[in-house]
């Protein structure tokens, strides 16, 4: 298993409507992260910002269900891509799940412990 | 003592990525030592049914939800 | 009851009377303690102990059993030193074996203000009348061997107190003692009777109601656990009272004898041998109020992870059993005793998770209020009217484990 590495994300807080318009991975109705800075967004009022908050890493579809078949206790979305956040092997993680890979995110300060969980 | 809660932003999730805040209750300033203080700040209601909570999302979201509980299952 | 405590002890079951002096609500060991202590210290015996299961059925057969003095404040200390020395007596008392041993107890910190707080819990309590001295961490590990000091390089023990009065008994059997000594001086004791409300008229309380209907008493005391809030409010009395779980968890067999009870306030977890062996564990109530009596997997997890941190041997043992009882919690982690506005109307609550060791001396002063009107010394401190005179009793001796 690789080691988890710090993310640079981008930070938005905005109007639920203003976010609807996109996707983003949306960690309450009026906060998302996104990949990339957007280009615009709907909401004078919008803060955008780059967030080094967190690392994390990609798994491939395989790795990925069964990591989260040992770790997660709750249900995933079936959709995809999907965005999904709750404990997973202990650890507030975000999950980000494609047709066949998933980035799975926790707070910096856990790196160390989600390495040692998924091994 | 374990059951789920349903968050509106991120799903059904265990009662451990929540933290308990407390009963909701309007919020008031505490002038004097008279009896309806002392009743406010030290008798609970303490309900054996429905008590209405705050929670803390603290694995998701990180917002607060206000839900009814049924504090006998 | 079943039949296994039926032959046990001698008991006489009758159907209920209409009235009586005195009707205990709750037949738990505090509920019994008190109807025993009133029969045999003050000759009080046309009393009724009503309990909705079979007695001993709460938190009196769900708890930890550890029996101890060593609590902050010195009203505190002074009161459980009175139940320590009552229950050193109890066995040959009552003429019936209870399992009382004295093992010592270990209270470990993990910080320099754990220290602090240590030091002074020893200084309290000899002041006030119990045994207890700080030890360091080389001491610590002389008294119990199996403790790992450097805490599994996350909580290395910094020092902590040694309490040798600390005991433990057999729960059921503490029970059983109190019951049939009040019922061979004529006390009647209900089982499978729910009392559902209290009878009031004016501000005086006349009696209860059950689900075998009306019956009335002089004097009424609620000894009713975690459901206490719902049964005093029918008479109109508010309570700073909270119930909130408590679960516990026993393993098989360790084939070691573990001689001591050790607690970690900073860990918030405590461990203790059962007379068969088990090592058993507790830790905090949960953190929302509860009146479920369901047990979580996320309990087990966190309390064994602290446990084997401080006691590596636990590694090979297995979980086999795990429970929860529902606490009466108050604000300050005090208990409640006495008199509550309404004339007739007394409450022994807030035993919280720490009840147990206090069964003897709660009974034997409730029993003396009730038969002298008066609020014994003892427990004057522990009234309910002490929120509204601003004299809550907070003892961190007590916050956090049994």
């Amino acid at each position: 298993m690789r080691v988890p590495e710090r993310f640079r994300l981008i930070h938005i807080v905005a109007s639920p409507a203003a976010l609807d318009k996109a996707e983003y991975l949306r960690i309450a109705p009026d906060e998302a992260l996104a990949f990339a800075a957007p280009e615009s967004i709907d909401d004078p009022y919008a803060i955008v910002e780059p967030d080094d908050g967190y690392a994390g890493l990609w798994l491939d579809a395989q790795e990925a269900e069964k990591f989260l078949a040992r770790a997660c206790e709750w249900e995933l979305p079936p959709h995809r891509p999907a965005f999904a956040q709750g404990a997973v092997a202990g650890l507030p993680a975000k999950l980000w799940i494609e047709r066949d890979r998933m980035l799975i995110l926790v707070p910096a300060p856990y790196a160390a412990d989600l390495e040692e969980r998924l091994a | 003592m374990s059951f789920h809660i349903d968050c509106p932003h991120c799903g059904r999730r265990p009662v451990e990525e929540f933290f308990y805040g407390e009963v909701a209750s309007e919020n008031e300033s505490i002038a004097g030592a008279d009896a309806r203080n002392l009743d406010r700040v030290f008798m609970l209601d303490n309900p054996e049914g429905i008590a209405t909570e705050r929670w803390f999302h603290a694995y998701g979201c990180r917002r607060w939800l206000t839900l009814r509980r049924d504090t006998r299952k | 009851m079943n039949e296994f405590v039926e032959r046990k002890i001698a008991l006489t079951w009758r159907a209920p009377k209409r009235a009586y002096d005195v009707v205990i609500v709750g037949g738990g060991g505090h509920g019994l303690a008190t109807a025993y202590y009133l029969a045999t210290r003050h000759g009080i015996t046309n009393v009724a102990v009503l309990e909705r299961n079979y007695i001993g059925s709460g938190n009196s057969g769900r708890n930890t059993t550890i029996i101890r003095a060593n609590y902050g404040i010195p009203e505190a200390v002074r009161f459980y030193q009175r139940s320590v020395d009552l229950y050193a007596s109890l066995e040959s008392e009552t003429g019936r074996g209870i399992m009382h041993r004295q093992k010592g107890l270990l209270w470990l910190a993990h910080s320099e203000a754990g220290v602090r707080a240590e030091r002074a819990r020893a200084e309290v309590n000899v002041a006030f009348g119990t045994k207890t001295e700080f030890v360091d961490p080389d001491q610590v590990k002389r008294i119990c061997p199996q403790i790992d000091i450097t805490g599994g390089g996350l909580w290395p023990v910094a020092g902590g107190t040694y309490h040798p009065e600390g005991s433990t008994a057999r729960h059921d059997r503490v029970v059983w003692a109190f019951a049939e000594g009040a019922m061979r001086q004529g006390v009647d004791i209900q089982q499978g009777i729910r009392v559902h409300s209290l009878r009031v008229e004016g501000d005086r309380v006349t009696g209860v109601e059950t689900d075998q209907g009306p019956i009335s008493a002089g004097v009424v005391l609620s000894a009713a656990g975690g459901h206490v809030t719902t049964l005093v409010s029918t008479a109109g009395v508010r309570l700073p009272i909270r119930t909130h779980p408590l679960q516990a968890f026993v393993t098989n067999h360790y084939a070691l004898e573990f001689p001591i009870i050790v607690a970690s306030a900073t860990l918030l977890f405590y461990a203790s041998q059962t007379a068969r062996g088990e090592m058993l564990m507790g830790a905090e109530i949960d953190r929302q109020p509860s009146y479920s009596y369901r047990s979580s997997h996320d309990f087990l997890q966190h309390c064994a992870f602290r446990a084997m941190t401080l006691l590596p041997f636990l590694r090979n043992l297995r979980i086999l059993r795990q429970w929860t009882g529902v606490c009466d919690m108050s604000p300050d982690y005090s208990p409640i005793m006495g008199k509550t506005g309404i004339d007739g109307l007394l409450i022994t609550t807030g035993w919280g998770t720490w009840g147990f060791k206090a069964i003897p001396a709660a009974g034997e002063q409730l029993a003396q209020l009730i038969a002298t009107g008066a609020t014994p010394e003892l427990i004057a401190p522990f009234s309910l009217d002490r929120f509204a005179r601003d004299r809550t009793m907070a003892d961190r001796g007590s916050a956090g484990t049994h």
